[in-house]
């Protein structure tokens, strides 16, 4: 359990990651699996993820760690890592969680294909396929999921570096500013280097880490990689897609040399590390300690045991809760790994496998935490706690879970659940560790020592990790009865068949549990109570799951969604899962029984719930949590009430006690939001999973020819009306309307009474559904239309803009609309609000000759030429002829007009001008024609007047009583006044931010 | 073509790397020039396509040449792929080859201290910009995104980069310059354009006359047509000028091009070429134009805009001839001046309203009162007329004095 724990609380900050990184090595085993499947994918997914993953959890748990040192130095830098307590941790790690996806997805398919290749390769490859996905992709895919990091704006930060796929997400947009926004330079740099480590993880950690700890250390390990290292550290964000390149080619160059770099680096990197973990402390950079211990890891291949001890001894050093044990997690995954497979050639790689399984692991619990209810959170990282290693772990735990306890108040948030739930369950699951050799520690890391060492002396430490999965899924003590039944027999077969020692149990898939389905539903029981489940109805039966897709990912989804039946459904699928595994472990490793989905399935549902409540609140708890936003949350008070239920506050007391060796504390309040998050970083998972699948199935294909179609989210809302909010993580189809209700939405927008911020609000839900979905069709353009009148009709330029590029480009694919009223609108728009002739000539060039036949365009050529020719009269008389939205586009240029022809006037005129000719002329009759007399003519008299003076004019009043402009004295006295009333123009930012201070 | 033995075919291919080499070796340039341009259709690098094709293990030559210079295989290479690839049509292909083997080139190049190659660097230059554009043809009939000039064009950045120093290769550098400029155009990325003309003008180791003249009125017709673009008249005459002046009278084809928008920059200062000019030139597109503003005919002017509108879109001189309308206004109410002085000189500076009106009927132009008004006080406000509006009795008060000034090479103002 310490281990674990500690894994955890390293992993809290990257708990999303690494769930991601969890679902995503498991797609990329499976393919499809998603990481609710974790729990029976998990064993399999992890061993995946070992490969492919090892380096995002790596880098996840290593950016945490990072983090926390920072966040002790820096304060409100490093508090978004440190603080991860905080949602701000569980944002963080759902960055690095959705980070990780691309990156997985891009893993996994290496992996499988690259399988033999170096780490160095694998990974290398998987990242560069990762920023590629990205890019196709652009949102929804790896960059959604990385997208929905970015949008909370702490955690975007870190998602945004986090995520390999930052580079992605940079693509596709969003994202980018949030990253920015977010942290800022500290932790895009983390996630660079957290990216480093991915692509490094062959032999790239320890370079990485070097690069953290400053030159010095580095040195020793490789200088090239610390360099690039040191790169991405300060250009923040920006140099992201660079550290990428380089991390790449960093990453070309080590393949071979990642496995050499661990096996040479381990002795030299080793003094480093310690140093470097002392030098990193003092700097408060826990970057340097979490380098050091990967050192350690890389080390640790060749020289297991001396790595372990490493480890322990970096830990002590360290002191940084957070730091330290993530590294000594990942060195004990390391170990382990090692010591259970050097046999093969494949060592290095296994290594990092396991590695990777661990770090997955700790994902894993992350992610349970975000995405799942609490308790299930705090079971899945007490799994891959235990996975990752048994022995060393728990040292390493050890040492962790007192640097923890950051992290630990952060899990609290998220797992009202774990804590019961997690209690027995962790408690269970060390048994169950235990239980392998000493059944019954109910001292978490102290038993687990004592066990360590027993458990070493007679099984490898994969082994005991093995079972410490196992037992993770265990839920209550018949499941851990059966369970350790199981166990034991498979154990000793594995004794009789001389395999213990070389079957890689890190890619063993666990054996179904017998009383799972019994098991489950006990469980949910538990998990009811606990979670007061009360409160917590399963609202929606939905899964966002479904989107993802296709197998797996689809059978996830049902899970999740269907509490309480999800259960057995899990277990079920499950096995489906399962034989994915299976296929996996033939293809990497000999793996026997899938395990007991038992504990899966419950974490599934249990982050379900909290998913849900999660989606509701989503925007709420982020908001809450950031204070700035909490009017949003106002929106969803009700889902806050509940987190904000003393219940859901005791829970996560308790989760947060219990993790306090974790690191997961992180997550801790916000961990809703993270939770929401990991929900579509599961999606994104999913989708990585998918590709991951292609890859695997067709290695050699191109990245162009991944069939995005199957990864395209398709909405399953049936709401009319949805509030927009940028997405900060993949879509959620439950929250996306399908085609039939957008066209729904549109109409209710349409004849919608309400004001023009409403229909904004709702037509750009209605655009981000349509986005999402990829849906391009005479719906899509009507809907730009309809929005784009309105924007016009607002004066809301900015918004009309964004609709008009899209628009010319839909136009240009075919799609039927007003092309011609649009066209006008556009070239009104460049006459009057550019000065660049040459947008003008272009854009009037490329008028067909249909277009100019258009009474829309015909006056928009009109207007031109009034304006090129200063005829004022002209202009006016357009102005009013003008259909009501073209009106209303050259409201915003009729004062510079007025202005420039009363210039001309009291330039030309003598001796006078009436007032009554200039409101004639110049427009400010209201009714066209009619401005010489009658009401309409005095009202514009009135208006002109009070212009005329507010523009400097000297006006008389001659002897016949007419008011008189006199030109020779005005055209010295006349100013352009200061705009007192620009919002009323155009404005519309100042509109809206009126109508929120207004509203809140 | 001839049936070439294979041994002739040989014979041939090493003939060209021992020519490459030899040139590269003794620094002629004059011979790699020829050596290096590929779409010369030159009869050398035809048959040598030929014997390429069919001597297939020709990078095996390539191989035995590079043992006496070693770097020159990766230029060949490529170069010679490219050769082949371009004798063939496939434009794509040869200028991905030809790519390569000009960065190779560049690479060696920059490390030659005399200028002795800045002109087959040019031939580089040169190769690479048509190449790319036949490549993003041939792209974009596949229905693929050309981006080929972009390439060329950074290419083309660096090679500036290289040149673009205090040594002898500094003179090279307009030419360069000059390929740019013709890839920013062709790609409408005339923005770009704007880092390299300011280091041509800042930059203190160019001496602007130092340069080739060819190269110096080439760079005067692209940033006169910026200036063009920007309506900034003056800078634009002079420029122009300076390329019509400089340019070889015998390249008519370029005098023509220069004209094209000199013309109507002066237009718009107020001088009016002769028509033998616009005869000569064949720019019969601005006959009417000089009609109009000499008749004071907006109908004509009109006309004559809306016959050409889409060439003057086009080459972008559209928006400048579309303000000439108020020269005409100006010749136009001038003519009016002078008939009433022949009837009445002392009533001559009054012109009623109604009058213009009337003579913008004639013209068949439907315009009302308040719009020949406000025409007037634009004509008296842009200075193009002196005197004054008096509106209660709709009359136009001249001046007495040069009631119509001349522009005299100054633009209206604005």
């Amino acid at each position: 359990m310490l281990p674990s724990s500690s894994i955890w609380s390293a992993a809290s900050s990257s708990n999303h990651s690494v769930e991601e990184g969890s679902q995503g090595h498991a797609p990329v085993i499976t393919g499809h699996y998603s990481w609710p499947a974790s729990a029976g994918q998990v064993a399999v997914s992890w061993n995946y993820g070992a490969n492919n993953g090892p380096l995002e959890n790596a880098t996840s748990s290593s950016s945490g760690d990072h983090y926390d040192p920072l966040r002790d130095s820096t304060g409100s830098e490093g508090a978004h890592f440190p603080t991860n307590s905080m949602s701000q941790t569980s944002a963080s790690s759902n960055l690095s969680a959705t980070n990780g996806n691309p990156a997985y997805a891009g893993y996994a398919q290496y992996p499988n294909s690259t399988y033999s290749y170096g780490y160095g390769n694998m990974q290398y490859q998987s990242n560069y396929y990762s920023p590629q996905q990205a890019n196709y992709t652009s949102y929804q895919q790896a960059g959604a999921s990385q997208n929905s990091g970015a949008s909370y704006q702490p955690h975007s930060s870190f998602q945004n570096t986090g995520s390999y796929a930052t580079p992605t997400s940079y693509s596709g947009t969003y994202f980018a500013s949030d990253h920015q926004t977010a942290a800022g330079c500290p932790t895009s740099g983390y996630v660079n280097q957290t990216n480093y480590w991915n692509d490094g993880s062959g032999g790239g950690y320890p370079l990485q880490y070097a690069n953290y700890p400053s030159s010095d250390t580095n040195s020793a390990p490789s200088t090239s990689n610390t360099t690039t290292n040191s790169y991405s550290y300060q250009p923040e964000c920006n140099q992201w897609p660079i550290n990428y390149g380089t991390s790449v080619s960093n990453v070309n160059c080590t393949p071979g040399p990642g496995s050499m770099v661990s096996s040479t680096v381990p002795t030299a990197t080793y003094p480093t590390q310690s140093a470097n973990g002392s030098y990193s402390y003092a700097s408060s950079q826990p970057p340097p300690p979490g380098t050091t211990s990967w050192r350690g890891d890389l080390g640790l291949p060749n020289l297991p045991s001396s790595q372990a001890q490493n480890a322990v001894a970096c830990y002590p050093s360290s002191s940084w809760e957070e730091k330290a044990p993530t590294v000594q997690n990942y060195n004990l995954n390391q170990i382990p790994s090692d010591l259970q497979k050097p046999l093969d050639l494949k060592l290095p790689l296994f290594e990092n496998h396991d590695a990777n399984g661990k770090t997955t692991c700790s994902y894993d619990p992350t992610s349970s935490l975000q995405v799942f209810p609490s308790g299930q959170v705090s079971q899945i990282p007490q799994q891959p706690l235990q996975a990752i290693s048994a022995m060393d772990a728990s040292r390493v735990s050890k040492m962790q879970i007192p640097t923890n306890p950051r992290i630990s108040s952060s899990l609290a948030v998220g797992v009202p659940k774990v804590d019961k739930e997690g209690s027995t369950t962790n408690t269970a699951t060390k048994p169950a560790y235990l239980s392998v050799q000493v059944p019954k520690l109910n001292n978490q890391l102290s038993s687990s020592d004592d066990t360590d060492a027993v458990v070493k002396g007679a099984f490898p430490p994969s082994v005991r990790s093995y079972a410490e999965r196992c037992f993770s899924r265990c839920k209550d003590d018949s499941q851990r009865d059966a369970n350790k039944i199981i166990l034991s027999e498979i154990i000793a077969k594995a004794k009789d068949d001389s395999s213990l020692w070389t079957k890689n149990w890190d890619m063993e898939p666990l054996f179904p549990l017998p009383n799972s389905n019994s098991n489950a539903a006990d469980r949910n029981i538990l998990r009811s109570t606990v979670l007061s489940t009360p409160k917590f109805p399963g609202r929606r039966t939905k899964s966002r799951w479904e989107p993802v897709a296709e197998e797996r990912m689809d059978i996830k989804v049902a899970q999740v969604n269907p509490d309480s039946t999800k259960n057995v459904s899990w277990a079920e699928r499950l096995a489906g899962g399962r034989i994915h595994e299976n296929e996996w472990n033939s293809m990497k490793l000999p793996l026997p029984q899938p395990p007991p989905l038992n504990k899966t399935p419950q974490r599934p549902l249990k982050k379900s719930r909290f998913s849900d409540i999660s989606n509701i609140t989503e925007n709420g708890n982020s908001s809450s949590e950031s204070d700035k936003e909490q009017e949003l949350t106002k929106h969803y008070s009700s889902a806050i009430a509940l987190e904000n239920s003393p219940e859901e506050k005791k829970r996560r007391e308790h989760r947060s006690k219990r993790f306090e060796n974790g690191q997961e504390r992180r997550t801790d309040g916000k961990q809703f939001k993270p939770r929401a998050a990991g929900v579509g970083n599961i999606l994104r998972k999913a989708s990585a999973m998918l590709l991951a699948k292609s890859y695997d199935d067709q290695c050699s294909r191109a990245v162009e020819d991944i069939n995005w179609n199957a990864l395209t989210v398709k909405g399953t809302s049936q709401e009319v009306e949805k509030r927009y909010l940028r997405l900060t993580s993949a879509p959620d189809p439950a929250t996306v309307r399908p085609e039939e209700i957008l066209e729904k939405a549109l109409y209710m927008v349409q004849t919608s009474q309400k004001n023009y911020l409403y229909k904004c609000d709702q037509l750009k839900s209605i655009r981000q559904d349509l986005t999402v979905q990829r849906i391009q069709n005479e719906l899509t353009v009507k809907v730009y239309e309809t929005h784009g009148r309105l924007a016009l009709e607002a004066g809301d330029l900015p918004e009309f803009n964004q609709c008009q590029s899209q628009l010319k480009r839909l136009y240009a694919e075919g799609i039927k609309g007003c092309q011609m009223e649009f066209s006008a609108y556009s070239l009104l728009c460049v006459i009057l609000h550019s000065n660049n002739k040459r947008d003008l000539l272009s854009s009037i060039n490329s008028l067909s000759n249909a277009a100019k036949q258009d009474e829309a365009v015909k006056h928009a050529l009109a207007v031109h030429s009034a304006v090129s020719a200063g005829n004022y009269v002209l202009f006016f008389r357009l102005y009013k002829a003008a259909p009501s939205l073209i009106t209303c586009l050259m409201d915003l240029h009729v004062e510079k007009m007025r202005f420039e022809a009363i210039k001309c006037m009291s330039k030309s005129y003598r001796p006078t001008i009436s007032v009554s000719y200039i409101a004639h002329v110049l427009g400010f009759s209201t009714l066209a024609q009619t401005g010489f007399d009658g009401e309409n003519g005095a009202n514009g008299h009135e208006d002109c007047e009070e212009w005329l003076r507010a523009h400097g004019a000297v006006l008389i009043v001659e002897n016949n009583a007419e008011l008189q402009l006199d030109a020779k004295a005005s055209s010295s006295t006349l100013y352009m006044p200061e705009p007192e009333d620009a919002v009323a123009h155009g404005d519309s930012n100042l509109a809206v931010d009126d109508f929120f201070t207004r509203a809140s | 073509m001839s049936f070439t033995s294979m041994g002739e075919a040989h014979r041939r291919i090493a003939d060209f790397l021992n020519r490459f080499s030899e040139a590269v070796s003794t620094q002629d340039g004059a011979s790699l020039k020829s050596l290096l341009s590929v779409s010369s259709n030159s009869s050398l690098l035809l048959s040598l396509a030929d014997d390429l094709n069919l001597y297939q293990d020709w990078s095996r030559l390539v191989k035995q040449a590079e043992r006496n210079s070693h770097t020159l295989g990766e230029i060949l290479v490529p170069h010679l792929r490219c050769v082949q690839s371009y004798r063939s049509g496939r434009f794509v292909e040869a200028y991905a080859a030809f790519e390569k083997s000009a960065n190779a080139f560049l690479q060696e190049f920059r490390n030659w201290e005399t200028a002795w190659a800045v002109e087959a660097m040019h031939v580089v230059a040169h190769e690479i910009r048509i190449l790319a554009e036949l490549a993003d043809k041939e792209l974009a009939s596949l229905g693929k995104n050309p981006e080929k000039l972009q390439g060329a064009g950074s290419f083309l950045m660096k090679v500036f980069g290289s040149l673009a120093g205090k040594g002898p290769k500094r003179v090279g550098a307009l030419y360069v310059t000059c390929q740019l400029f013709k890839a920013y155009f062709k790609l409408g990325t005339v923005h770009l354009c704007r880092s390299v003309i300011r280091s041509i003008e800042t930059a203190k180791f160019f001496d602007f006359e130092e340069f080739p003249s060819s190269d110096k009125v080439t760079y005067m017709y692209y940033t006169g047509r910026l200036e063009v673009y920007n309506e900034n008249f003056v800078a634009a005459d002079q420029k122009l000028t300076y390329a019509l002046m400089h340019c070889n009278s015998r390249h008519e084809a370029n005098l023509r091009m220069i004209l094209k928008y000199l013309i109507p920059v002066k237009l718009s200062i107020g001088i009016l070429p002769k028509m033998s000019l616009l005869d000569k030139f064949h720019l019969t597109e601005y006959t009417n134009i000089v009609k109009a503003l000499k008749q004071g005919d907006l109908r004509l002017l009109r006309r004559a805009l809306q016959e050409h509108e889409d060439q003057f879109l086009r080459t972008g001189v559209y928006l400048v001839l579309e303000k000439l309308e108020l020269q005409v206004y100006q010749r136009l109410v001038k003519k009016i001046y002078i008939f009433q002085k022949q009837k009445d000189p002392s009533k001559a500076h009054q012109i009623k309203l109604d009058v213009i009106v009337k003579a913008l009927k004639w013209l068949e132009i439907d315009m009302d009162v308040d719009e020949v008004e406000c025409m007037m006080a634009i004509l008296i406000y842009k200075n193009l007329m002196k005197g004054y509006f008096a509106h209660k009795s709709k009359v136009v008060v001249l001046s007495k004095q040069e009631p119509f000034p001349k522009l005299n090479g100054k633009p209206v103002s604005s």
